[in-house]
């Protein structure tokens, strides 16, 4: 590997650490400059490669200021090489984050054949942990639950199961069995996510297992536990601003006080939600007497 | 709060699919408007899907429902009467409504000096009977 080779994959991992810690804005800004680098020294391949991990850091920042239409133009320049898959895969993610699913879907699959082609075990477990999140967010649990299974068992193939990616996969595949009422399976699964993600410092991606925690928790009636992982996934979900993990955590806080009898706190949990849907300004009252827990979906 | 009223989580596919009707809309019609596939709505109506906050809420926004009454709640009639009583008030001229304060006011004044004659017996009745 060339020296000026060996620079940018050095920023390529710092800036990979910097987006599981949450450092959104330090990975961007490496990024850039990769980027710029790589326009310098016109390498089209590492360019290609550093378009595709900045718009990932955007997309995690909920930004969308990037050209996706890039993204497919390297899909289509690489039909047979790692940046080609990968694009695929970012364009995948790009359309999930802009509520096109059909497409999302269409890429993700895409990225899913190409990376099997080209026996890349990371980017197909990853593919398959996107593929399912799509078939989660339609509640189609059964069938992520599979594709899930199958993302983790790829990337504890590749001995990756101390990895992050599939600890994210390992939490999915729990929050479905959580979902199917399948604690006995699911629990110990999110447990396990939780602390490899803690022991790799990846915090911003553990809001989604103690938010699954939180949710089965109420689930199973174990309020005080629920409590404590409804708090703790806010405070996530306010720190890294994901909206839809705080209306989740304080809907299920409030059901978890409410159930408890601590009238005032759930009201605090319900006036915090109906802060987001002004249109129901009677919600607390009526999320009062209504439990939603039989029909909630907290990847919806 | 539930130990004293069961609070009720099921039966939502069939409410969508009871108000949809009600209102002569196809599920074409309504998934177009809430924003997902006709498909999903179909499997929500059949309990078969499960759904975010912000979806439910869509789907209430459409119906123009309050919680309650999508969960099929019926409002206290009177309440629901007073509800009209205060619509029709305001439908009223600032003349008209005026004569009804004055009305309002002259009724108030009347029960105050004869009170009705199946008004709450006092404590002390109860106990001589």
């Amino acid at each position: 590997m060339s020296e000026r080779r060996k620079h940018l994959e050095f920023l390529r991992k710092t800036a990979k650490e910097a987006i599981w810690a949450g450092d959104y804005e330090r990975a961007l800004t490496l990024y850039d400059d990769g980027l710029s680098l790589a326009r310098s020294w016109k390498d089209r391949d590492l360019e290609d490669l550093f378009t595709c991990n900045r718009a990932t850091t955007l997309i995690e920042m909920d930004r969308q200021d990037f050209d996706l239409s890039r993204l497919k133009e390297i899909l289509l320049r690489n039909p047979s090489g790692y940046n080609g898959a990968l694009a695929g895969y970012v364009a995948a993610n790009a359309h999930e984050a802009r509520g096109e699913f059909g497409r999302a879907r269409f890429y993700a699959q895409t990225a899913l054949t190409k990376s099997r082609e080209l026996g890349l075990e990371e980017l197909t477990g990853t593919s398959l942990n996107l593929l399912a999140s799509l078939e989660l967010h339609e509640g189609r649990f059964e069938a992520a639950r599979d594709l899930f299974q199958e993302a983790v068992e790829r990337l504890e193939s590749e001995g990756e199961s101390l990895s992050r990616h599939a600890a994210v996969a390992t939490d999915n595949l729990g929050y479905c069995h959580i979902a199917l009422d399948r604690m006995e399976l699911g629990l110990p699964l999110v447990h396990r996510s939780l602390s490899v993600l803690d022991s790799l410092g990846a915090r911003q991606a553990m809001d989604y297992p103690t938010l699954d925690l939180c949710f089965a928790s109420v689930k199973t009636s174990r309020l005080d536990e629920a409590e404590s992982w409804g708090i703790r996934a806010l405070g996530l979900g306010k720190e890294f601003g994901r909206e839809d993990v705080v209306k989740n955590a304080h809907y299920l806080l409030a059901e978890a006080y409410s159930e408890m009898g601590r009238d005032s706190e759930a009201d605090e949990q319900y006036e915090a939600l109906a802060v987001y849907y002004p249109d129901f300004p009677a919600l607390k009252n009526y999320l009062h007497q209504i439990s939603l827990m039989e029909v909630i979906n907290l990847r919806a | 709060m539930s130990s004293q009223s069961p609070r009720k989580g099921s039966l939502v596919g069939s409410r969508i699919r009871e108000l949809r009707k009600g209102r002569r809309l196809t599920q074409t019609e309504l998934s177009d408007r809430i924003g997902i596939a006709q498909s999903d709505l179909s499997r929500m109506e059949q309990g078969e899907y499960k759904v975010g906050l912000d979806t439910l809420f869509k789907v209430l926004q459409v119906f123009e429902l309050k919680m309650g009454e999508f969960f099929g709640e019926t409002e206290d009639p009177q309440a629901a009467e007073t509800r009209e009583l205060v619509k029709e008030y305001q439908g009223l001229s600032s003349k008209a409504q005026r004569e009804v304060r004055d009305f309002l006011r002259f009724k108030k004044l009347q029960e105050q000096s004869q009170p009705e004659p199946d008004s709450p017996a006092a404590p002390h009745e109860e106990e001589t009977s």
